[in-house]
């Protein structure tokens, strides 16, 4: 059985930097999720709940991913009546705030998935603070 | 911006709606945040798209069914897919029914045919539900129905970008089935209040809109 190391040991690679950056960074991400996209689609969204445990501001500046051929922060904003798409240079996120990246505002737009994400499947998105913090963080394909 | 002036107007319109209905003295539905319903519903008049089959969609296409109408493009990362699948939500409630969904049509219109070409809409829509239409046309043509339902689109084409920003409209139309423009959602929208209201909409209009 030894197909079965390499999943195993993949797991634990997965998992654990996840928590351990994010207990160093004093941010932590919950409920990150990327929308299933139509096949062939060349844009998908992702979100989360982003949470600042610290007493200082901490300030997201981008977000990268080998999955994806571009990764930027993204606000959908309405002027005027008309629904439209913002770059998000940089978010801050003032002490002990938390920060919802949902449906409708603000969101990491992925533009041209290197493969065809389905429900269920994982993508691992790197989010990166002002100071050099990097938070690997993993998303659920989610329909 | 012209054209959103007019939909303001109209969403002002929810209070002229709940008048008439109260004159006339037949069941009404009372206008809340969620739609805005026209006292009297404006007949549209003709257009030329094409459908995500090649097939001619013109002011015919919308007689005969209650045509729910959403601008957007397939490069639409958040707000289209979002909408898309609420709406998808919506029609299976309306499925449901008991009158079912057979006079009911969902039309996602492309506001990008520059890169929304048939087969591209055929697979982005029907990934939603496989009863949704994807049509689009010429800007001219665009621009006729948007104006029509008081819908604003701007798109900022850029050669040689891929990723150029497209701004429309997030709000549902309702076409009732004499192809009049019937009522508007206003965004965001959410599924179980737009089939909740059109199934009450649809009992009160039903004679006399087909």
């Amino acid at each position: 059985m030894r197909w079965r190391r390499p999943v195993f040991v993949g797991l634990m690679w997965a998992l654990t930097p996840v928590a351990a950056a994010a207990e160093q960074a004093g941010v932590s991400v919950r409920d990150a999720w990327v929308r299933e996209a139509p096949p062939g689609a060349a844009m998908m969204a992702g979100y989360m709940v982003l949470k600042n445990n610290t007493s200082r501001s901490q300030v997201l500046v981008a977000a990268r991913s080998s999955g994806f051929g571009t990764v930027m922060i993204h606000r959908t904003v309405v002027k005027e009546g008309l629904t439209g798409m913002e770059h998000a240079p940089q978010i801050e996120l003032l002490p002990n705030a938390s920060l919802l990246f949902e449906p409708g505002g603000y969101h990491l737009m992925l533009l041209n998935p290197k493969r065809t994400l389905h429900a269920g499947d994982r993508v691992d998105i790197y989010l990166e603070f002002r100071g050099g913090l990097v938070l690997p963080v993993a998303y659920e394909v989610r329909r | 911006m012209m054209t959103s002036v007019v939909l303001a107007v109209m969403l002002g319109g929810v209070w002229l709606a709940a008048t008439y209905r109260e004159n006339g003295s037949r069941a009404i539905l009372l206008p809340d945040q969620v739609m805005t319903l026209f006292p009297d519903p404006k007949p549209l008049t003709a257009f030329a798209f094409t459908d995500h089959e090649n097939r001619v969609f013109d002011l015919s296409r919308l007689k005969g069914k209650w045509s729910f109408l959403f601008f957007g493009y397939t490069h639409c990362p958040d707000v289209c897919p979002t909408t898309l699948a609420t709406l998808a939500r919506a029609h299976e409630d309306i499925v449901k029914s008991t009158v079912g969904a057979e006079d009911v049509q969902f039309v996602f219109i492309s506001v990008d045919p520059n890169r929304d070409t048939a087969g591209k809409l055929r697979q982005y829509v029907t990934y939603f539900d496989t009863s949704f239409l994807g049509v689009t046309g010429d800007n001219a043509e665009l621009g006729n129905l948007a104006g029509q339902l008081g819908a604003a689109y701007q798109v900022a084409i850029t050669p040689g970008v891929e990723n150029y920003p497209v701004y429309h409209t997030a709000a549902v139309f309702l076409v009732d089935p004499r192809a009049r423009f019937h009522a508007v959602f206003a965004p965001p929208i959410d599924a179980e209040s737009i089939s909740k209201r059109f199934k009450v909409l649809r009992e009160l209009e039903g004679p006399k809109a087909t």
